[in-house]
């Protein structure tokens, strides 16, 4: 490059240019500069406030904490579902973590074999991003605190306490309280259109059945919140406290049930299928409420197998099914009662006397167990001769049994706080009307079957029991209750619903007929209480479940189970100051008197040596025994101590 | 020891007098900001050293000697290797795309050995130089207005095309700003500059139309409307702005920044390092660092404003150019009053390659300074 030829002025003319743009520049770049300070001014100084409020949305999260489910209590306090704290080991997939090496870290604390690592891996690898996999529940104290004191050198490891539904009756309640389980899509659904967000959260668990589903509002509670800080990838860095909004739990809710005669009844129902049904004839509350074969409720909470719920599905004593609420069955002769009541609040005269020969004709040949001779309506109560009552039905009629029978709740639908009861029938004329459009007339031959709890009648155990306290009672028109009290509140007594509006004198007809049913009738000596003058008032029934003229139905316990008859038992103690009924169902049980009277008994005992009024009866003091009169002057004797010479002590 | 412009000829070529030629003031003030960056980084690694804290400060201590080295090299040794280092920078450029890594999907570093850098920061130094040594011949008349423009004009053009088609458009951008700033300050005519500035203003439209890649138009288009996607692109100036003004007029103090220390603040240790800075310090600390940002600028213009020669006018302010843009292009990024390009915060953010760029960028006006009586005539200078 040629040195060009630059004159004095040339260079003092660059350089008067260069030094003005250089002012120039530098004056640019103070504007710049002093731009960029006007922008932090106005963002630091005047919206400082909005991003603050954007800071902090940023910084904190509020997580959703269940609140403690509402425990659910019998009469006497007895716990019947709680929680028990649960911990639980998760692992999130996350940045910087592997899920494979973390689980084989993971064996060496708690049981992980290599196909259940493999399938958590994949479970892992499906799930979202720090989406936590529970990798073990229910882990013990130790494995917990091993694995938490490890927990910050294996990022995405969480294990944290949580608390989880137990049942600690197993069986015994699991028709009547239900169960909890995991939200399904269903669940959200019904929830309405703003379904609680804390339905959303993973160890959140809503009632499915029974009470828990019924109450599953009040047992929830409220949910709290936990104020947690977090880092911009969602990762929890500190738990602020004080922050945190506090859970309500949920209520407590307290049944009429009393654990013991529930669990009573689970006992002598052993594999039998059938119900059980007590309630108290002075207010309605139901002591027990059972229907066997059950299920453990526990394993629902944790969720079944397949092959565990096609077990309990496809067993035909139906363990899925509560018995005493959803399932009717004809009455047999237990709604004799109701016949005998019927004809007496008709004008029948209880003096009539039929002649039972064992058979009867009326259109076709009516049959009878045995041969009864002649009897009264009392008589016939006690001995439950069919074809005394086929007589006193005929000479009813459908419409007035069915009259009486609904005053006594049969055929009605009790509101005892948890759904599935079904209503059965009671028929009558307008019944056939309605549902047999073809042949709507009630023929006559129709109405013996009628009078000895066949042919159309079909009724549930509740139904029964609540029909057997009623008479029992005597006066009012019980209803059964369930729920005692929800968080305190006391819920509306049984016996709230005004009075009978039968004649006392035939109540008492039929209390003592009852009563004869289990001292010279067909309960005989079955229902006896061995309780001394406390004596059970009753009626058997023994319900065809097929006819037996088709050849299907079996009498007694001879064929096949599915075919056997169905056996009833009602009763009410003490017969002579009641304060207590119960209904029990055997299915296919064979005779009520063999199959179901013995279980009421059991049931009733429970019942009754729980009862301090009726132990009183039963414990009379006895009286002491003389004393040889070489005694008689000791004072320790005379304070009524013991003494290691005294003869013998009180009898027990 | 004052040295004035008169001196006993070979007395300004020791050493010694060299060194106390230096600007010192200038220097304690890049330390005050590299101090303020260490300090950042260390609260931003969660009151450690390390990662960060101790590597820029190693660093910065490293490349101040290598300024301090830069600064004494004789002028003319500098204006020799204008043109080479130029000339390297372009087969470099051309290199990276032939076989450079793609990093994030650009192609910006190429690797010798371990040793891996992006060529585009030679050129940051390259084009100083180069046009600085090529106005130095050129008088006041050819630089105003003249066809000759084109050659300094093509010198600008193929490293500008080269980066930005790796493509990184801030560096590319950077660089075209730095050598139009040279080309005014070496007196281009009014005229053209308005003629090129309406073209360049009217040119945006097509251009981000037809010639950007869809991540960039996408980053103008965030930045235009921030709030229109909090969670995808606009994610990075929401935040920023989020951390910016939560900050306040005294800041949340230091460590507490929640916006950075949970990692909200995206590139917090880098491109928004300048964000991490005002959420812990507020306004008061933003201001003291720009105004220390201002007075590094104020000084290095005046080492340009002072030098003799033409060359070390021009290669002074040019270097100041890339400094000035670096700080204002990061700041209104940070502030949300550009788009998000990958400009750091020089000096504060966490970086080796722009932190490079920057010293030895303040070496040659160090040099300029030390030099500034110099007479720089041909390039056959003599070494020291």
């Amino acid at each position: 490059m040629t040195q060009p030829a630059i004159f004095f002025e040339e260079v003092n003319e660059r350089q008067g240019v260069f030094h003005r743009r250089a002012i120039l520049m530098g004056a640019f770049a103070g504007l710049g500069v002093g731009a960029l300070g006007a922008r932090l001014a106005y963002l630091q100084l005047f919206e400082t406030q909005r991003y603050e409020k954007l800071a902090t949305s940023n910084q904190f999260n509020f997580k959703l904490m269940p609140a403690p489910r509402g425990i659910i209590v019998d009469r006497n306090g007895a716990i019947l579902a709680a929680n028990r704290p649960n911990f639980r080991l998760m692992v999130a997939r996350d940045k910087g973590m592997d899920p494979e090496a973390t689980l084989h870290t993971l064996a060496e604390y708690v049981p992980l074999d290599e196909a259940r690592q493999r399938r958590l891996l994949k479970d892992i690898n499906s799930a979202p991003k720090r989406a936590p996999v529970q990798v073990m529940e229910d882990m013990s104290w130790e494995q917990f605190s091993a694995i938490n004191v490890r927990a910050p050198e294996l990022p995405g490891v969480t294990a944290d306490m949580g608390e989880v539904r137990v049942y600690p009756h197993g069986g015994a309640f699991a028709h009547v309280i239900g169960y909890v389980a995991k939200v399904n899509k269903e669940d959200v659904e019904k929830a309405g259109p703003n379904p609680d967000p804390i339905m959303l959260h993973p160890s959140f668990r809503i009632g499915k059945q029974g009470v828990e589903k019924a109450f599953d509002l009040a047992l929830r509670g409220r949910a709290g919140a936990k104020k947690v800080e977090v880092d911009a990838n969602g990762r929890e860095v500190r738990e602020d406290a004080k922050g945190d909004i506090p859970a309500t739990p949920g209520k407590v809710i307290e049944l009429t049930l009393d654990a013991d005669v529930q669990l009573r009844a689970e006992e002598v129902f052993g594999e039998e299928s059938g119900a059980a049904v007590v309630m108290d004839v002075r207010n309605g509350d139901l002591l027990c409420l059972f229907s066997g074969p059950s299920f453990d409720a526990n394993r629902f909470v944790r969720g079944l197998t397949g092959v565990e719920y096609r077990g309990l599905a496809q067993y035909d004593h139906k363990p899925l099914f509560n018995k005493a609420l959803t399932a009717t069955y004809p009455p047999g002769s237990t709604f004799k009662t109701m016949v005998a009541l019927s004809a007496l609040e008709h004008g029948y005269d209880p003096k009539t006397v039929h002649v039972c020969t064992g058979h009867w004709y009326f259109g076709r040949m009516w049959k009878c167990d045995a041969v009864h001779g002649a009897q009264d309506l009392h008589h016939a109560v006690a001995t439950s001769c069919d074809i005394y009552f086929y007589q006193t039905a005929l000479w009813l009629g459908p419409d007035r049994i069915a009259e009486t029978a609904r005053k006594f709740g049969l055929g009605e639908i009790f509101d005892i706080g948890i759904p599935g009861q079904k209503k059965g029938l009671v028929p009558d004329t307008a019944y056939k009307k309605r549902r047999f459009p073809k042949d709507p007339k009630w023929h006559p031959g129709e109405t013996p079957s009628m009078g000895i709890g066949q042919g159309y009648t079909n009724l549930n155990p509740l139904q029964l029991c609540v029909m057997t306290a009623r008479i029992a009672n005597g006066q009012k028109s019980l209803h059964p209750r369930l729920i005692r009290s929800i968080g305190g509140v006391e819920q509306k007594s049984g016996a709230a619903w005004g009075d009978l509006p039968v004649n006392k004198d035939n109540l008492h007809f039929v209390r003592e007929a009852m009563a004869a049913v289990t001292t010279i009738g067909t309960a005989a000596r079955v229902a006896d209480l061995g309780l001394g003058d406390v004596k059970m008032a009753g009626k058997t029934g023994t319900a065809q479940a097929y006819s037996y003229g088709s050849g299907r139905g079996v009498h007694g316990t001879a064929g096949a189970w599915k075919l056997r008859d169905h056996a009833w038992f009602v009763a009410f103690a003490p017969y002579d100051a009641p304060r207590y009924a119960i209904s029990v169902l055997v299915e296919h049980g064979g005779f009520g008197a063999a199959a179901a009277a013995p279980r009421a008994r059991e049931i009733m005992r429970t019942v009754l040596l729980k009862d301090p009024e009726v132990m009183k009866r039963v414990v009379r003091p006895a009286p002491m025994p003389d004393l040889p009169p070489e005694m008689q002057n000791q004072p320790d004797a005379a304070d009524g101590i013991v003494t290691a010479h005294a003869p013998t002590g009180k009898p027990a | 020891m004052t040295v004035s412009a008169l001196t006993r000829p070979g007395e300004r070529d020791r050493l010694i007098v060299k060194l106390s030629e230096i600007d010192w003031l200038f220097v304690l003030v890049l330390s005050l900001i590299a101090g303020a960056g260490a300090l950042m980084l260390f609260s931003m690694a969660g009151s450690s050293w390390m990662p960060w804290a101790a590597a820029h400060l190693g660093r910065f201590t490293l490349l101040l000697l290598v300024m301090i080295v830069l600064a004494v090299i004789d002028l003319r040794v500098w204006f020799a290797i204008a043109y080479p280092l130029y000339g390297l920078g372009l087969l470099l450029l051309i290199a990276v795309e032939a076989v450079g890594d793609v990093r994030l999907g650009a192609q910006r570093w190429l690797a010798i050995g371990s040793f891996s850098f992006q060529p585009s920061e030679v050129m940051k130094l390259g084009i100083v130089l180069a046009l600085a040594r090529l106005y130095h011949g050129v008088p006041a008349q050819r630089a105003r207005l003249s066809w000759w423009l084109f050659v300094p004009a093509t010198m600008i053009a193929l490293p500008v095309l080269l980066v930005a088609h790796q493509p990184d458009l801030g560096t590319a951008m950077l660089i075209a700003l730095t050598g139009a700033a040279i080309v005014v300050l070496a007196g281009l005519s009014w005229r053209l500059i308005a003629i090129f500035s309406a073209t360049a203003i009217a040119a945006v439209v097509p251009m981000i139309t037809f010639v950007l890649h869809d991540y960039q138009r996408e980053r103008i288009f965030t930045f235009l409307n921030p709030e229109s996607d909090p969670s995808g692109s606009g994610y990075h100036i929401l935040q920023s702005m989020i951390a910016l003004g939560s900050g306040g007029l005294l800041g949340k103090g230091y460590g507490l920044g929640s916006q950075s220390q949970l990692n909200f603040l995206p590139e917090k240790q880098t491109d928004f390092a300048f964000a991490a800075l005002a959420e812990e310090f507020g306004f008061l600390g933003c201001v003291s660092i720009l105004a220390l940002y201002a007075a590094v600028i104020f000084m290095a213009l005046r080492t340009a404003y002072l030098s003799h020669s033409h060359f070390g006018r021009l290669a002074a302010s040019g270097a100041t150019a890339t400094f000035t843009l670096y700080v204002l292009i990061n700041g209104a990024m940070v502030m949300g009053l550009a788009p998000v390009v990958g400009v750091p915060m020089p000096l504060l953010s966490y970086g080796g390659t722009v932190m490079v760029t920057v010293m030895a960028g303040f070496g040659l006006v160090q040099c300029v300074r030390v030099h500034r009586y110099a007479e720089v005539t041909s390039g056959k200078g003599s070494f020291v």
